[in-house]
């Protein structure tokens, strides 16, 4: 199994009508990665999702887990997923043990028990909570059971959806913290995502869909080296800008004792330029995955 | 426990209470009949009212009036009252539209999430219909026979376990064949309350197409189209047998039902 490829999709598309929700999808996830799924809403993120579980089925193209295709051999597929519903649909006279125990008796194999309680020590979910009914539950309650269901049986695939979705800030680094020990064990994480600094502390890397189409599929690290920088050299005497930038660099604003520039690729060019000046000192600002996420966002980027 | 045993559990786990409180209203229902049953025989009342009826009249106002003549007529009268269909119809709508509501909460998507076949939710629901079915008719009958056995009046003619059996055996068929009409039309739906909507449009369609078919000729050409036809209560009620024809017509409809239920709910984009 660590052969193949955790999720595989392969030319998905899916029109309803003349809605085209996911065009021509190529994405590959590998074993033990923590692969981020982003783009605004009805960019097709939970379509391609619920291809996987085979809760849709494509208008073109096949999607595999674990080499097994998800429409054809869906029992196979879904036999080491995990996943968590952007919304959990459960009723809400079941009490939260009910729950659990209802959909850990779907699976094939059987939950440990220690590793439940450890899940809820972890997410903050007593067992007195499991005894309420989930109509008395809280958005963040019903979303940290909403994750033990989907850790609960140790699956080598988690699927999530917008999992930190109604979580508070202790529960969020809570989660953050599940997610960096579940790749350590090995298993695969896909995860769609509104919140871009989550996806920049937790994923190793980043597919952004926009209108169907995938945009950007690269790691995170790769990203913020490819963005540009902000780049400011402070000289101890006035400092007229060069007539000529090294490539890749932009003036945004030449003051005699302070430059401002934006920077795409190697900063080195730009410190042979500085070198020659008297630079007290030189600041850079990496860009964040939120800064480049959101050109995609708005389109600005082809 | 296995997925699908542990998805049947859970399901009738939720109808219990509709069901049991369903079929132990019936049971008291069938118990007080008994009791009116005995009023009237007690007091001569069935002579009576089968001297005022003329022939004419008896066919006007169908089976359930005329079977008002005997005391096993009136004991029998729950397994034909209009109410009774009624209310036996809306809980196949309840119990066989369960995966249209699974697929509005989005329940299903946790459910088959897991590795369990589509099919099964469909299985799952074809087994509560009837057990659902079989347990509120069980206690209609179990109301008949506490009833008769402790308040028949002496002398009473009781119905026949044969006839008690047979109506019984008719109405569960009639309601398993709305049950899978149900499930074949909320295996399609994404909503729960637009196939119990169609379905109970269907069922009052179908009831008055039979009505109306006993009465005008014309539309005795199309009743056979309606179930309802298929629920001969009045004829076993006056000494006929279960036609086999009816068995085999709500057994086929049912069937039929189920069928496409699993072949639409195979093919669909399960989306809320």
């Amino acid at each position: 199994m660590r052969d193949v490829a955790a999720v595989s999709i392969r030319g998905i598309s899916k029109h309803y009508g003349k809605l085209k929700a996911v065009r021509n999808l190529e994405l590959e996830a590998a074993p033990g990665e923590v692969l981020g799924f982003l783009g605004l809403n009805g960019a097709g993120k939970t379509t391609t999702i619920r291809i996987l579980l085979d809760l849709l089925r494509p208008t073109s193209g096949s999607a595999f887990i674990f080499g097994h295709d998800c429409q054809k051999e869906g029992l196979q597929a879904r036999s080491q997923i995990g996943y968590l519903p952007a919304e959990m649909g459960i009723y809400s006279d079941l009490t939260g043990r009910d729950v659990l125990d209802l959909l850990a008796g779907l699976n094939r194999k059987p939950v440990d028990m220690s590793h439940r309680g450890e899940l809820q020590e972890r997410l903050g979910l007593a067992d007195s909570d499991l005894r309420r009914r989930l109509r008395e539950y809280s958005t963040g309650m019903k979303r940290k059971l909403g994750l033990i269901q989907a850790f609960q049986s140790n699956p080598l695939l988690l699927i999530l959806d917008e999992p930190t979705e109604g979580l508070d800030p202790l529960m969020q680094e809570a989660f953050n913290a599940l997610v960096a020990d579940t790749r350590r064990r090995g298993a695969t994480v896909f995860m769609s995502s509104h919140v871009l600094s989550e996806v920049d502390r937790v994923c190793d890397r980043v597919a952004l869909l926009r209108q169907g189409e995938l945009v950007l599929l690269s790691t995170v690290e790769d990203i913020r080296q490819a963005a540009s920088r902000e780049v400011r050299g402070y000289f101890a005497e006035d400092a007229p800008p060069p007539a000529v930038l090294p490539p890749g660099a932009t003036m945004i604003d030449g003051g005699p004792r302070v430059w401002t520039l934006k920077v795409e690729g190697l900063l080195g060019p730009l410190m042979e330029v500085l070198r020659t000046l008297p630079v007290t000192d030189v600041e850079v600002v990496q860009a964040t995955l939120e800064d480049v996420v959101m050109k995609y966002y708005r389109g600005g980027v082809e | 426990m296995s997925g699908p045993v542990l998805l049947l559990a859970h399901s009738l786990k939720r109808m219990r209470t509709l069901v049991l409180s369903m079929g132990a209203l019936l049971g008291a229902f069938q118990v007080v009949l008994v009791l009116v049953a005995g009023s009237i025989q007690r007091s001569g009342g069935f002579e009576q009212l089968s001297a005022l009826l003329p022939p004419f009249a008896r066919e006007m106002m169908g089976p359930s009036m005329t079977s008002f003549m005997s005391f096993g007529g009136i004991v029998c009268l729950g397994y034909f009252h209009l109410v009774v269909i009624a209310a036996l119809v809306g809980l196949s709508i309840a119990v066989a539209t369960v995966p249209a509501s699974e697929v509005e909460t989005g329940f299903i998507d946790l459910v088959l999430s897991r590795p369990l076949a589509r099919h099964w939710i469909i299985t799952r629901s074809m087994a509560a219909v009837i057990l659902s079915i079989a347990t509120v008719i069980g206690l209609m009958m179990l109301g008949t026979w506490v009833g008769l056995s402790m308040l028949a009046p002496p002398g009473a003619e009781w119905p026949s376990a044969k006839l008690v059996g047979s109506l019984a055996l008719n109405l569960g068929l009639l309601m398993l064949c709305w049950g899978g009409m149900a499930l074949a039309i909320g295996s399609a739906a994404r909503r729960r309350s637009v196939a119990g909507g169609c379905t109970a449009v269907l069922a009052l369609a179908g009831f008055l197409l039979d009505y109306v078919g006993r009465l005008w000729n014309p539309a005795a050409r199309v009743a056979w189209l309606s179930p309802f036809r298929y629920y001969s209560s009045f004829d076993m009620i006056v000494g006929g047998s279960l036609p086999a024809k009816n068995v085999e017509v709500l057994c086929g409809v049912a069937l039929a039902g189920f069928i496409a239920a699993h072949w639409l709910f195979a093919r669909r984009d399960l989306a809320r």
